[in-house]
């Protein structure tokens, strides 16, 4: 856009006509409507959470509806706070598993979805759609009532397969166990996202190129490597960018799944930890400092891709 | 660049969220509707009693309509919260009795303290539950009614094991136990008896048995007390306890999920250790052969401390209706409701109006929480429940589980 708006200005540098004027103003005329949503309704709670954070906002505070400012003493607390970190780096792991997993799987059914015969591909795509459609906490509810420990349908199959003895097996018992439930019921629930947007890039890949390298003899994971992937990268980075974004700030399939009463310090998230030391502590003022804590490193975390992504944008 | 936007307007969609709004799930008391939150177990258990008390207040107050919404356990403290957020406060709120102190010291209650004499019998209420709505000597909660821990067992099972009589010793109840479950180990997954192991609740049951206790106060200043040798030895025994009458796979689960009733009416187990009103879910196969007795102590003939739980009834200092608050509360802990109560084997709040009952039996030796400002949090960091699985699971010794509960007991309880 800037560089359309540079061209724009530049070819017409000695005609300063009403044409010009109007020219150079639209594109902002026409993004100010979003500027201004955006504002209201992102600017403003932001605001209000930067302020949050520097006060000491808890239960008295809320009743007095007013809270003391206490400069960066929340941020203090939370950076000195060890689970902090050990909740950061377990997050940090957890996003990238979960990542890995969404797109590694997503994209290898969208490659198959290229190949089976359109009836597959309806059956597939249609399951797809319908697990995109169920809510988070009705997927909870389902996984809880499969991997019940005592009434479970899972440890019920898994022993009549004779893969073992599952009778009465508990599911969630150690913070690695409870989490790779948890991953296992968000990677089920992201796979339709990725899957049906990673066949779609895959149809933009030219046929042509493909039966070329067939004939050129190249094995097929060369093929993927050196043809498909590059035509697909920029949708495989924004997937993985949004990925990371909403894996990273997961909330409601860990803390329904994993259940408040085995919610502790060994497995919090991210998201966990902030509504334990904001919600459950009555500590806003502490919440509001995790929160734009994690908003930081989000965004930090997205700009390693956007950038790539942009430059990826410009070889083409 | 429009990417950039897009990521980074999610990134705040899904935090800014989450950290900044908090949306009110009440309706304001207009004109004249007075909003009371009670618990689910008034709505499944005795809504008629609210019923007669919502109808005894329509009479005395024409023109007011009561609405009452029930709430979970889990979260109406968090909906309270936003509710102060949003000066939308219900106008009565029923609180458990551990949760009160936290609320009182903020400054969320109204002071009831004029208005005492109100409130029936409330010169005789059971005094620990009146402690549990005071703060500074002044009252901020009327008790509503309490509720002990009892056994509840299949008569049928006990009686084929050539068990007479229930057993008065804990020596000897792991004896019974003992006998049921090796008359009934061809049942797969039968246990003589089902408590969740992470049910703190009966497990410190043990640890009051034997002298022990959760916090002590020195110096003005709250101490974890759950690694002294006299909590260690109730542990241990409810360790022991534990071995003798569960199966392993109970450890981890904290007797919510399944609820211990519902092993019970599948025939998988032949006791549950829990509230008396536990009768109510055993099933209808069950119902004919459900018994209870009285938990028996580690000393013969004693029974052993229970929890009391309880709940009070408080009016939050925002509501614009109090006087009609006071009123509701009145009726609703009327003489003939908490008699109503109690038949439906609660314990009622004063001590003029005990009975007999095996719950109230029960009550004779009871245990409460510590009552600190930070007490809620111990509860919700589930610094328990953690102590009792590395306990249960063999992760860590008694010992050292105990050591670790008892310094984040400590520190959460002196927090500012």
């Amino acid at each position: 856009m800037g560089a359309a708006a540079a061209t724009a200005s530049g070819w017409s540098r000695r005609r300063l006509t009403r044409e010009r004027l109007l020219g150079g103003s639209v594109p902002y005329v026409l993004v100010a409507p979003v500027v201004l949503v955006m504002g209201a309704i992102l600017g403003y709670p932001i605001y209000n959470l930067v302020r949050l954070s520097l006060q000491r906002y808890g239960l008295f505070e809320l009743i007095q509806h007013h809270g003391t400012y206490i400069g960066l003493h929340n941020f203090g607390s939370v950076v000195h706070d060890p689970i902090f970190w050990h909740t950061l780096v377990r997050t940090i792991v957890f996003t990238v598993v979960n990542v890995g997993l969404t797109m590694g799987l997503g994209t290898l059914v969208a490659l198959l979805l290229v190949r089976v015969s359109t009836w597959v591909r309806l059956l597939v795509t249609a399951g797809l759609v319908l697990v995109w459609a169920m809510p988070p906490v009705v997927a909870v509810q389902v996984w809880q009532w499969m991997t019940n420990s005592q009434n479970g349908v899972v440890n019920y199959i898994l022993t009549e397969l004779h893969v073992g003895d599952y009778f009465q097996h508990d599911w969630f018992v150690t913070p690695f166990s409870q989490l790779a439930m948890v991953t296992t019921l968000i990677v089920w629930g992201a796979l339709p996202f990725v899957v049906i947007t990673v066949y779609a890039a895959l149809a933009q890949v030219p046929h042509e190129l493909v039966e070329a390298a067939e004939i050129d003899g190249a094995p097929s994971w060369r093929i993927f490597k050196d043809v498909t992937m590059p035509v697909i990268m920029p949708v495989l980075l924004i997937l993985t960018s949004l990925s990371v974004i909403w894996d990273f700030g997961v909330f409601t399939q860990p803390y329904l799944l994993i259940g408040q009463g085995h919610i502790v310090p060994s497995n919090y998230l991210m998201g966990i930890y902030l509504f334990e030391e904001g919600y459950v502590r009555t500590d806003f003022g502490r919440g509001a400092a995790i929160s734009i804590l994690m908003l930081a490193i989000v965004a930090a975390m997205s700009v390693v891709y956007v950038r790539r992504m942009l430059r990826v944008g410009e070889v083409e | 660049m429009r990417s950039r936007v897009i990521a980074a307007a999610l990134a705040v969609v899904a935090l800014g969220v989450v950290a900044a709004t908090a949306s009110a799930g009440v309706q304001r008391a207009q004109g004249n509707t007075l909003t009371v939150w009670l618990q689910q177990d008034a709505q499944n258990g005795w809504p008629d009693i609210v019923a007669a008390a919502n109808k005894q207040f329509q009479a005395d107050h024409p023109g007011w309509t009561v609405s009452v919404q029930y709430q979970a356990w889990t979260d109406h403290l968090q909906k309270f919260d936003a509710t102060i957020a949003g000066n939308d406060t219900p106008d009565v709120i029923e609180m458990g009795n551990t949760e009160m102190t936290k609320y009182m010291a903020a400054g969320a209650f109204s002071d009831l303290t004029s208005f005492k004499s109100q409130f029936a019998n409330s010169s005789n209420w059971l005094s620990g539950l009146a402690k549990s709505g005071m703060y500074r000597g002044n009252v901020f909660g009327v008790p509503y009614y309490a509720g002990s821990r009892v056994i509840t067992y299949r008569t049928d099972l006990f009686k084929k094991a050539g068990i007479t009589k229930p057993p008065t010793s804990l020596a000897q109840f792991i004896v019974d136990a003992k006998k049921v479950g090796v008359m009934e180990k061809g049942v797969k997954g039968f246990a003589p008896l089902y408590v969740g192991g992470e049910d703190w609740y009966t497990a410190l049951s043990f640890v009051y048995d034997f002298g022990g206790t959760i916090a002590r106060t020195h110096a003005g200043k709250w101490v974890g007390a759950l690694d002294s040798p006299k909590s260690v030895a109730g542990l241990t025994a409810f360790k022991a306890f534990f071995d003798a009458t569960q199966s392993k796979s109970t450890a981890t689960l904290d007797g919510t999920n399944p609820w211990p009733y519902t092993v019970f009416s599948q025939g998988l187990t032949a006791a549950n250790y829990g509230p008396a009103w536990y009768t109510c879910c055993t099933g209808a196969k069950y119902k004919s052969v459900t018994g209870q007795f009285v938990m028996p102590s580690h000393t013969a003939g004693k029974p052993m401390p229970g929890f009391l739980g309880g709940s009070d009834l408080a009016v939050p200092a925002q509501s614009n209706a109090k006087a009609a608050a006071v009123a509701w509360i009145a009726d609703f802990t009327s003489t003939q409701n908490e008699r109503a109560l109690e038949a439906k084997g609660n314990i009622p709040n004063a001590t003029n109006l005990l009975g007999s009952s095996v719950n109230e039996r029960a009550a004779a030796r009871s245990w409460f929480v510590p009552q600190a400002k930070h007490w809620v949090d111990v509860e919700n960091g589930n610094i328990l429940k953690t102590m009792l699985s590395q306990i249960l699971t063999g992760q860590l010794s008694v010992k050292q589980a105990a050591k670790v509960a008892s310094q984040n007991i400590t520190q959460t309880l002196n927090e500012s």
